[in-house]
């Protein structure tokens, strides 16, 4: 009886890992393709093989994207906007999240919740008076005026999973600090800001992430071609002769997706502490 | 000391209140404005208030395409959310099979699409996936000896291959959420249910599905506010300037895109986005309301 039992589950185990197996690599069929694609030679991509491996193996699409195309260029940019927006959306998140924490004052709650219902209205469709905004200040084709929009869009998110982790910390830590004589800035500075880093860290990817990966303003408030940020000048590639630069377009992905998946699999042990304290009470 | 309660908070505020209303309010106001005037290409500047025309034309007017795009939205986002739902908790169930030495590798693997950029994704999905000349479906059907197949060519493959985009993108994320869950379940009460004679069926139905639900709800409905938002799919894969495919496919959001930047209809484009948040604001209270009492 046991032995039959026993018999059961290892055909149960070895059905799994066929299935996982053939699940995983499905999966990442598409990624592999292009993997395989970008460092193909020339005219592979339009032959009839199916083999994942690279035909004729060449960095020749590597070189190109880096050297001919103003990749590096995109590259410095995109580090330029998410820096700006990280540094605009913290300095205008912070104090906000820690009001919002520590003190209870008229208009608080309303304005908690105003802040959501302001989220729920859909980006794409401020395109157009984002565009008139900009053109009122001057700001169009100018990184400040992208990095302002980015920030501001990511603020909400910012000041309530901020706000969340805060309420977590306890206040008698704060009080001994008080007792020295802090004032509220060094307070936030010294004793807050140290406390809550899984939370801040958390913020900060997630507004890497948002700025890294939004081609839609940035190809709309961005004409010059040089001011673009890598998901503008990589959706700029596509769009102008997908079929030429099909096999560059690869390899500029890969170059690209490379440093997300690092910062995605490195802080994926904060995700859950940074992103759920606020929100989850137990 | 009470007086000064009463504006420090808000001047602690007063940077991050500044940037939101100038990015967040202002085009909400001014498009709620613009959805009550007759502004377009031929009146771009000498637009005048024409009451509720944009509105009326959206929601009564058959041929306007905005309640079909609705229905379109609400099919999309039932489907995809219940395909969600139901894989993603089998694919973390069988992941959590006693015995799975190699669930590591399986569930990084798994989770591999979620961290690659959206637009990056259905870039290189739209080429080496769906075309006609580059995409490996295509040689794979080739191959085969079956006739090639356009994927995006009309409305109902089109979206059948957003779907399956859509859910090579989002099933990551479920299946983590839904994994975690399963972890918080009490291995104890599986025991005693096997001694009690339940089979699997009754098992996952009385136990493992009532425990977790309250654990992945916050986080189904989050999916589910983000797959009706969902713009970049269908925009990408069927919209591009210059690279329409065939299909006319909308959902709501690429309804009111288009009709703004292809047609150059704003009015009727910014009445059919505030007509958005309000459902939108509606969805959320009552989803809000829900939620408290599942977790109360």
């Amino acid at each position: 009886m046991k032995k039959k039992k026993d018999f059961r589950s290892g055909c149960k185990l070895v059905v799994l890992n066929v299935f996982f197996t053939v699940l995983c690599l499905v999966v990442l069929v598409p990624i592999l393709y292009a993997l395989s694609v970008s460092f193909s030679g020339k005219g592979a991509a339009l032959s009839g093989g199916l083999s994942l491996l690279p035909e004729n193996p060449t960095l020749e699409n590597y070189r190109t994207i880096l050297f001919d195309k103003p990749f590096l260029l995109w590259l410095k940019n995109s580090a330029l906007l998410s820096v700006g927006t990280i540094a605009v959306a913290m300095f205008c998140a912070i104090p906000a999240a820690y009001a919002a924490s520590r003190w209870r004052f008229a208009g608080r709650t309303s304005m908690l919740r105003m802040l959501l219902v302001l989220n729920a209205f859909p980006q794409v469709l401020s395109l157009f008076a984002l565009f008139r905004v900009l053109k009122m200040t001057g700001l169009l084709n100018a990184h400040a005026g992208l990095i302002m929009i980015y920030a501001g869009s990511m603020c909400v998110f910012a000041i309530w999973n901020l706000k969340g982790y805060f309420d977590t910390i306890p206040r008698s830590i704060e009080e001994a600090a008080r007792m020295d004589g802090a004032g509220d800035l060094s307070l936030i500075a010294r004793v807050v800001l140290p406390l809550a880093r899984p939370a801040i860290i958390v913020t900060c990817v997630m507004v890497l992430i948002t700025v890294w990966n939004e081609y839609l303003f940035a190809t709309t408030f961005l004409l010059d071609k040089n001011a673009y940020s890598l998901a503008g000048g990589l959706y700029q590639l596509q769009s102008n002769d997908y079929s030429r630069n099909w096999s560059v377009f690869t390899a500029a992905s890969m170059l690209s997706t490379l440093p997300i998946l690092l910062v995605f699999f490195k802080v994926q042990k904060y995700m859950v502490s940074g992103l759920t304290a606020g929100g989850v009470k137990e | 000391m009470k007086q000064k309660m009463r504006i420090k908070p808000w001047l602690y505020s007063l940077p991050a209140l500044i940037l939101i209303a100038v990015v967040l309010v202002f085009p909400i106001g001014y498009t709620a404005y613009i959805s009550f005037t007759n502004m377009n290409l031929y009146h771009w500047n000498d637009y005048h208030l024409i009451g509720f025309a944009n509105y009326a034309r959206a929601l009564f007017k058959l041929d306007a395409g905005f309640l079909s795009a609705l229905l379109t939205t609400i099919i999309w986002t039932v489907l995809n959310m219940a395909i969600q739902l139901t894989a993603g908790f089998f694919l973390a169930l069988a992941l959590n099979a006693r015995g799975l030495r190699l669930k590591r590798i399986y569930k990084t693997a798994l989770m591999i699409p979620w961290a690659v950029p959206a637009y990056l994704s259905i870039l290189l999905w739209r080429v080496g996936m769906f075309n006609t000349e580059f995409g490996i479906l295509n040689k794979l059907l080739v191959l085969l000896g079956f006739e090639k197949v356009d994927f995006l060519a009309n409305n109902t493959i089109a979206f059948c291959s957003c779907m399956v985009l859509n859910l090579w993108m989002a099933l990551p994320f479920m299946i983590s959420t839904i994994d975690g869950a399963l972890q918080s379940v009490d291995r104890n009460l599986y025991e005693s249910a096997t001694l009690d004679g339940a089979g699997f069926w009754s098992q996952i139905w009385r136990i493992t599905v009532p425990a977790i639900k309250p654990i992945i709800a916050p986080a189904a409905v989050m999916t589910t506010f983000i797959t009706f938002k969902q713009f970049d799919i269908i925009y990408l894969l069927t919209q591009q300037r210059g690279y329409m495919t065939g299909a006319t496919l909308n959902t709501v959001i690429t309804y009111a895109h288009q009709n703004a930047f292809a047609s150059n209809n704003y009015g009727l484009s910014s009445a059919v986005s505030v007509l958005l948040f309000l459902l939108i604001i509606a969805f959320s209270m009552v989803t809000n309301r829900s939620l408290k009492e599942e977790s109360a």
